[in-house]
């Protein structure tokens, strides 16, 4: 089958799709739907109209890559993924193409050519490292963007990013977890932070007259409990009038990762409606890269009406009340190496980078940065969640995650195996838990907010 | 064929170019910029953002910083390109005379702009091969090529070539009042006389000319591009409501100042 041929994630079957109001096109005419699609989206996006028309193929993009730098497979050099696109346009809509074919680059659309959208589409990273180096700053992120919009149109979206969805619609939260669910979980945090602190914390859900709605990413009720007690702590320590909303418990927006209209108008609107609902003054977003980039550069331009509050991260809090004094924290209480994995969205598109260390420096006592930092980070290689835990695809993202091995070894934080590896973001994270066991590397993943809890001072339970 | 060359193509050449890359940007201009891309850490002015365009636009700075090879091949190439066409518009318009103004005698200014003349045809050209080079040997690159890529680079060679063996063998050299007198018998649409037999010229002319009809439709577009990508992703960015206080102080209903500080987010554009 034409399917197999490529490196591919399982893909969402009929009703699943249809659990996101889309009806699968059938093989026969995904070409002829496709190209519709290729020609809207690429007449909408100016950014993505560069990228088709004035690229110089001059391959620097490549060795700047981890994709590419990971498999060494042509096509995640990012121009060449690029080219999936760039190929169908120019020989459907460009007249070069229509003249010279082959000789300019065009070649016709094909149904393996769709194929292989969907292969090469999900192992890219939306990192934005190849739009940061691009002597043109054309920006590889908005072709896989719009290729993962058109492949969504077409009924062909992971199982993963499809399931979210879906969560999402029903819950309001990406793990689906139903109001009950989330009170126990954050009734048995409560008890956890008793146990290690002695200081009765509440995690509030729905909690009426807050001041502040906090977002947390849905993975940290499971996966990432640190980071949700952290932040418990944080709040705590500040006396915060805070809660969280079961209507809108997620922090990540995976419409910016395969549906940028329906699915993340509808997830905006979710959390502004609820915020209005609640009569919150202020919303705190928590540690999630893409999805805060959905809430700081996305919501102006998704949101149906005016933003009724401010809508801040969570490390815009923290390093505010460092900087004010407010918040006193104790270095020691963290003393292991540490170094910091910058995401790509806070880096490259929120500008959160300084913020991040003027929370950690305070909070550690041995803080090491790794090369590249800042924008000019490598991405942890799950990136747009591509997370999918098949054979094939887990092999696929660790090789993605070399380029960031060879970065944490460098730093020499793993030689006593006790290393801390901070990612404030959570798909950085649960793509970290496993790579640092696969590349054999004595760190242990943290969040950032996990080492503020931890280091305030005096220490809470006193 | 000369007849064709130097009398009825350059009108052809011109129509084609202009129309060409007016269709072009005309189509970039009506998509649009939906979403706020800014690449990150990005300035909060507009000054500061001017200087990130002009050093990205001007000296290649993100190439800089990340390939220095490329990066010495290209903007090296692009210095001598833009002192070539530079050199040949004032070459017809002062006929070699133009650096009396800043106080040489006449036949200094000749000797000068021949100096210039020469070495930027002769950095062009070296730099050009370095980037067919680099086309033909890294593994990367050629992954990326298309056959379009390596025909500019020999037509751009091609140009280079025969403009350096004019310069450099005096019998087939154009002199500057020719060149003149050719312009303006072009622009004022008067049949052109040309009596000498160049070949060197003729050919010289013709792939200029043709490189000008390829132009809209070809990658050279990228000229165009540098700018408009480079506003897109290189504007200022001003940061939501600086240093946010606590929940109390921080409550308010001002819309304008939240999420993107009002002045970039993209619906203004």
């Amino acid at each position: 089958m034409a399917e197999n041929k490529y490196k591919a994630p399982g893909k969402a079957n009929d009703s699943e799709m249809r659990a996101l109001f889309i009806d699968p096109v059938p093989d026969d005419r995904k070409v002829e739907e496709a190209l519709k699609h290729l020609k809207y989206l690429v007449e909408k996006y100016r950014p993505l109209m560069l990228a088709m028309e004035s690229c110089t193929k001059c391959g620097h993009c490549a060795e700047n890559c981890h994709t590419y730098l990971g498999t060494k497979d042509p096509n995640n050099i990012p121009t060449n993924r690029a080219d999936l696109f760039r190929k169908a346009w120019k020989a459907a809509y460009t007249v070069e193409g229509k003249l010279f074919g082959g000789l300019v680059g065009a070649e016709p659309l094909s149904l393996d050519t769709i194929n292989k959208m969907y292969s090469y589409f999900y192992q890219c990273n939306e990192c934005r490292r190849c739009a940061l180096v691009c002597p043109f700053g054309i920006d590889t992120c908005e072709v896989t963007f719009a290729g993962r919009q058109l492949l969504h149109w077409l009924g062909m979206v992971p199982k993963l990013q499809a399931s979210v969805g879906a969560a999402m619609y029903r819950t309001g939260n990406h793990t689906g977890l139903p109001k009950p669910g989330l009170v126990d979980t954050c009734e048995f945090l409560e008890e956890e932070i008793v146990d290690e602190t002695g200081v009765d914390i509440k995690i509030p859900v729905d909690k009426p007259e807050s001041d502040v709605l906090y977002i947390p990413s849905s993975a940290d009720f499971l996966l990432n409990p640190n980071t949700m007690m952290g932040a418990a702590k944080f709040f705590h320590y500040l006396g915060v009038n805070w809660t969280m909303s079961s209507e809108i418990a997620e922090a990540g927006n995976f419409g910016l990762l395969f549906d940028q209209r329906h699915t993340m108008r509808h997830n905006t609107m979710r959390l502004l409606n609820e915020a209005v609902k609640l009569g919150v003054k202020k919303i705190v977003w928590g540690e999630c890269g893409h999805g805060w980039r959905t809430g700081k550069m996305y919501v102006p331009s998704m949101a149906d009406r005016p933003i009724p509050v401010p809508i801040v991260h969570l490390h815009d809090e923290t390093s505010h009340y460092i900087r004010t004094g407010q918040l006193k924290l104790n270095p020691e209480a963290n003393n292991h190496p540490t170094t910091l994995h910058d995401p790509c969205n806070f880096g490259r598109a929120c500008n959160l980078s300084e913020k991040l260390r003027e929370v950690l420096t305070p909070c550690v006592s041995d803080f090491r940065e790794m090369t590249p930092n800042r924008e000019r980070n490598f991405c942890c290689g799950g990136g747009s969640a591509i997370l999918y835990d098949d054979p094939v695809m887990y092999d696929l993202r660790i090789k993605f995650s070399a380029k960031k091995a060879e970065q944490v070894r460098a730093t020499g934080i793993d030689q006593n195996g006790d290393g801390y590896l901070v990612a404030p973001c959570s798909i950085c994270k649960a793509q970290l838990y496993p790579m640092v066991e696969e590349h054999k590397l004595g760190v242990e993943v943290k969040g950032l907010i996990d080492l503020v809890g931890t280091a305030l001072y005096p220490p809470i339970n006193e | 064929m000369e007849y064709l060359v130097f009398q009825i193509l350059p009108y052809i050449t011109i129509t084609i170019f202009v129309l060409g890359v007016m269709y072009r940007l005309g189509k970039w201009a009506s998509a649009r910029i939906v979403h706020n891309i800014v690449l990150t850490p990005a300035p909060d002015t507009v000054s500061g953002a001017a200087v990130n365009y002009v050093a990205e636009v001007g000296l290649f700075r993100s190439l800089f910083k990340g390939d220095k090879s490329l990066w010495a091949g290209a903007w090296l190439m692009h210095f001598a390109l833009l002192n070539i066409i530079g050199g040949h518009i004032v070459g017809f318009a002062f006929l070699g005379e133009q650096f009396k103004f800043i106080g040489t005698s006449p036949e200094l200014s000749k000797q000068l702009s021949d100096i210039l003349g020469t070495s930027m045809g002769i950095l062009i050209f070296v730099t050009l091969i370095y980037l067919l080079y680099r086309r033909l040997s890294i593994t990367e690159v050629k992954h990326v090529s298309n056959p379009a890529d390596y025909l500019l680079l020999f037509l751009l060679l091609s140009i280079v070539t025969a403009g350096n063996l004019m310069r450099l063998m005096p019998e087939y050299s154009i002199h500057y009042e020719t060149a003149q007198a050719y312009i303006i018998q072009l622009a004022t649409f008067q049949p052109v006389e040309l009596h000498q037999s160049n070949i060197l010229f003729t050919l010289h002319l013709l792939l200029v000319q043709l490189m000008l009809i390829v132009f809209p439709f070809s990658k050279l577009m990228h000229l165009f591009g540098m700018f408009a990508e480079r506003w897109i992703i290189n504007r200022p960015y001003v940061e939501p409501a600086p240093g946010l206080p606590g929940a109390k102080a921080g409550a308010t209903t001002n819309t304008a100042n939240v999420v993107s500080g009002g002045k970039t987010t993209s619906g203004g554009v």
